[in-house]
């Protein structure tokens, strides 16, 4: 049997979900990070999916998906850093207690 | 002869004097008018020297001096002062007497609170009335009139605190402001006719006038004379004008008010000569004058409403003289009762001064406390009752003589009825209050100065009737004693009314009982007591219909005008509260509710703005979802 197209997408999508819902529902801001990975994964997913079976003989997805990866390790450590920064300014690392935007 | 200008204006300084002065003080200064009257009294005899041995003409100007008032359409408007032989006449009478009243006045007001007021006016009446006697143009004259009509009604109110003055006091300005109308008619038309006031420039012109005009100037003057003088139907005032303190009362009697009426007569006489049928009218009006004022004397109880319609039926016959055109006969009863009334008068104040009382049936016995007011009251009533030889006697005499000679043989009989009456009336009054039963305690002599002047004018009394053949050649008549026949029934008839008043008053030594004399003849006594209706008449006729009017006119405003004023005020209310409504529920509720609107929609709002990223982020996948969905249902 061979997998198709649609199999890649719907992951991604799974993924996608998952990264949401975490992303929007936890409480750890160390855990709304990797929800953030994990959409991103899924979007990188999408590309390579894509790339592989609607341009075949182009590599440009692939090597895009690789910066897109180096950019979200970026990412990551610059979200880290800020997770420390807050830590150390409110000793807690829950973003539930960071309303200080509330009008 | 200039200084005939203090003579008038010595009082009328006296006045300005005392008008400037405080309360206080113009009550300590009583000695300014008396002085100055003196002076114009001493002043007056003078000038009647200058003039008396001469007796030309009537009149013969002796002394003119006038100014320049303005210049009217081109003709000059001149005021002046002349003085003849009329002029000092009357200018030597209203001084003495006007001195006396003020001599007297001491005593009598001394104890007013008011009396420095009372002398200023007293003065500048006594001033108008001699700038009028002095005046030699209408103009000047009018002025004066019109002055005394205002001292008049100050004096007759002087008591303004009670009703009963006040009252009279309107009434006396209202009624002969009737006759002012007239001399103010009679002013316009002489004006036109001729274009001067001036008395020599108007009798110059006297032929040239157009037909109707001396009898329309004739009335007017004529209704002039008959509201100053009091004469049927405008004396109702005089009567009430007893309300006035009663030296007041001997002024206005005797020396201003009354005898202006009949001195503009005596100026204008020729006026009314060449209106015959006025002329008639005058002599009509004065006889019915003294009969009306002589039977209404004697039914009053007040001595000094006796003495007031005495006045009346005296300034009728007066005026009966005049209407038989003899300027000498009726001038010189003028001077005569100006002393004899004014003494009596006096005398009446004397009496009520010391009775506390004006009510003659309250009185009695009085002869015995005052023998020097008894005297010369008596005198001064003799006088009036026409007794040989005093002057009345000789004044009535010349007025009956001179109707004789005119063949006015009606107006002879209508004297000598009213001289009955006043006889009666007169001999009633001194019974009833200087003999019978004492009914007053207390009594007294009134003080000198109140006595001396009386004592003067009695002494007047007694000797002036033998001037009349000199009087009348003085004002240029050819005088005489009355005719012997005429005297004797003169006297005859005064003792006749002496005699009847003796019977009925002094025949027994008590109060008499008039009730059966009322009973007797009740429908006459009591028309007299009404005062035969005219007062009741003036108030039907006149009095209610205004009255009438004007609650018609106040009921106009009332409903009418104040309606529509109201009415607008309140329709102006009205919108006020509409356009107030607008403002506080359009205006007000658009701002308010705007207001209100955002604050809620604010308050709404805010529960989304929780400050945590993660609501943000479920919003706008909320929105994305939609987002999306519309996009998907849209693309189907």
């Amino acid at each position: 049997m061979r997998v198709g197209l649609e199999a890649f997408l719907m992951l991604a999508a799974m993924l996608f979900s998952l990264g949401l819902y975490g992303a929007v529902s936890k409480k750890g801001a160390i855990q709304v990070l990797m929800s953030l990975e994990l959409m991103a994964v899924a979007v990188n997913i999408n590309l390579v999916a894509f790339s592989r079976f609607v341009t075949p003989l182009s590599q440009d997805g692939l090597f895009f998906t690789l910066f897109a990866m180096v950019i979200s390790a970026a990412e990551v450590g610059l979200g880290l850093a800020l997770v420390i920064a807050v830590y150390r300014r409110a000793h807690d690392s829950e973003i539930t207690g960071l309303n200080e935007l509330k009008g | 002869m200039g200084w005939l200008l203090a003579i008038p204006s010595l009082p009328g300084l006296a006045f300005l004097a005392l008008l400037a002065m405080p309360l206080r003080l113009r009550n300590r200064a009583l000695w300014i008018p008396v002085l100055a009257m003196v002076i114009s009294a001493g002043l007056s005899i003078a000038a009647f020297l200058q003039v008396w041995p001469g007796g030309t003409e009537l009149t013969s100007v002796v002394w003119n001096y006038s100014w320049e008032l303005a210049v009217v359409a081109g003709r000059p408007l001149e005021l002046g002062l002349q003085f003849d032989a009329v002029a000092a006449v009357l200018l030597l009478t209203v001084t003495l007497v006007a001195a006396c009243v003020q001599i007297y006045s001491l005593g009598y007001m001394h104890r007013d609170a008011r009396r420095g007021w009372y002398f200023a006016v007293l003065s500048l009446f006594t001033s108008a009335m001699l700038t009028l006697v002095l005046a030699d143009n209408l103009l000047l004259l009018f002025a004066m009139w019109e002055l005394m009509g205002l001292c008049s009604y100050l004096l007759i109110g002087f008591w303004y605190e009670l009703e009963g003055p006040r009252k009279a006091s309107q009434k006396a300005f209202l009624t002969t402001r009737i006759g002012d109308l007239g001399l103010m008619f009679a002013l316009g038309v002489i004006y036109n006719a001729v274009g001067s006031w001036e008395f020599a420039d108007i009798l110059g012109s006297l032929p040239g006038w157009a037909p109707g005009v001396a009898t329309a100037v004739a009335i007017g003057l004529l209704l002039a004379a008959m509201g100053k003088s009091a004469q049927v139907p405008l004396h109702v005032w005089l009567p009430d004008a007893m309300a006035g303190p009663t030296p007041a009362s001997a002024l206005i009697h005797a020396a201003t008010m009354v005898a202006a009426g009949v001195y503009l007569v005596a100026r204008t006489l020729p006026i009314f000569e060449a209106a015959p049928a006025v002329l008639q009218a005058t002599l009509v009006i004065g006889s019915i004058t003294a009969m009306v004022g002589g039977l209404l004397a004697a039914v009053q109880h007040d001595v000094k409403k006796v003495l007031a319609y005495s006045t009346i039926s005296q300034l009728g016959i007066m005026f009966m003289a005049l209407g038989a055109a003899s300027v000498g006969a009726a001038l010189f009863h003028l001077v005569t009762h100006a002393f004899f009334k004014s003494l009596l008068f006096l005398g009446a104040g004397v009496i009520i001064h010391s009775a506390r009382t004006q009510d003659m049936r309250e009185m009695g016995g009085l002869a015995a406390h005052m023998p020097v007011t008894t005297a010369t009251f008596v005198v001064g009533s003799a006088a009036l009752a026409g007794v040989f030889p005093l002057s009345g006697f000789f004044s009535k005499d010349e007025i009956i003589t001179v109707l004789y000679h005119g063949h006015h043989y009606w107006a002879v009989g209508v004297v000598l009825l009213a001289s009955l009456i006043t006889a009666f009336y007169v001999t009633r009054l001194c019974f009833r209050v200087f003999t019978g039963p004492e009914q007053i305690e207390n009594l007294h002599e009134g003080h000198v100065s109140m006595v001396a002047p009386m004592v003067f004018l009695a002494a007047v009394t007694l000797v002036l009737g033998f001037a009349s053949p000199g009087f009348a050649e003085f004002l240029g008549h050819e005088g005489a004693w009355p005719a012997l026949s005429i005297a004797t029934v003169s006297t005859l008839v005064a003792l006749l009314g002496i005699g009847l008043g003796w019977w009925v008053y002094g025949r027994r030594s008590v109060v008499v009982n008039t009730r059966a004399y009322k009973q007797r003849m009740g429908l006459t006594y009591g028309a007299l007591v009404q005062k035969l209706y005219f007062d009741t008449v003036y108030e039907v006729v006149f009095i209610k219909p205004f009255m009438l009017t004007a609650e018609l006119f106040a009921w106009f405003d009332r409903t009418i005008i104040d309606g529509v004023v109201n009415g607008m005020a309140r329709g102006f209310v009205l919108l006020t509260s509409v356009s107030w409504k607008f403002d506080a529920s359009v205006i007000d509720g658009a701002v308010n509710g705007i207001g209100t609107l955002s604050r809620a929609a604010g308050g709404r709002l805010r529960g989304l703005q929780t400050g945590r990223l993660q609501s943000y982020q479920r919003l706008i996948l909320a929105a994305v979802v939609v987002f999306m969905l519309y996009l998907v249902v849209k693309g189907a």
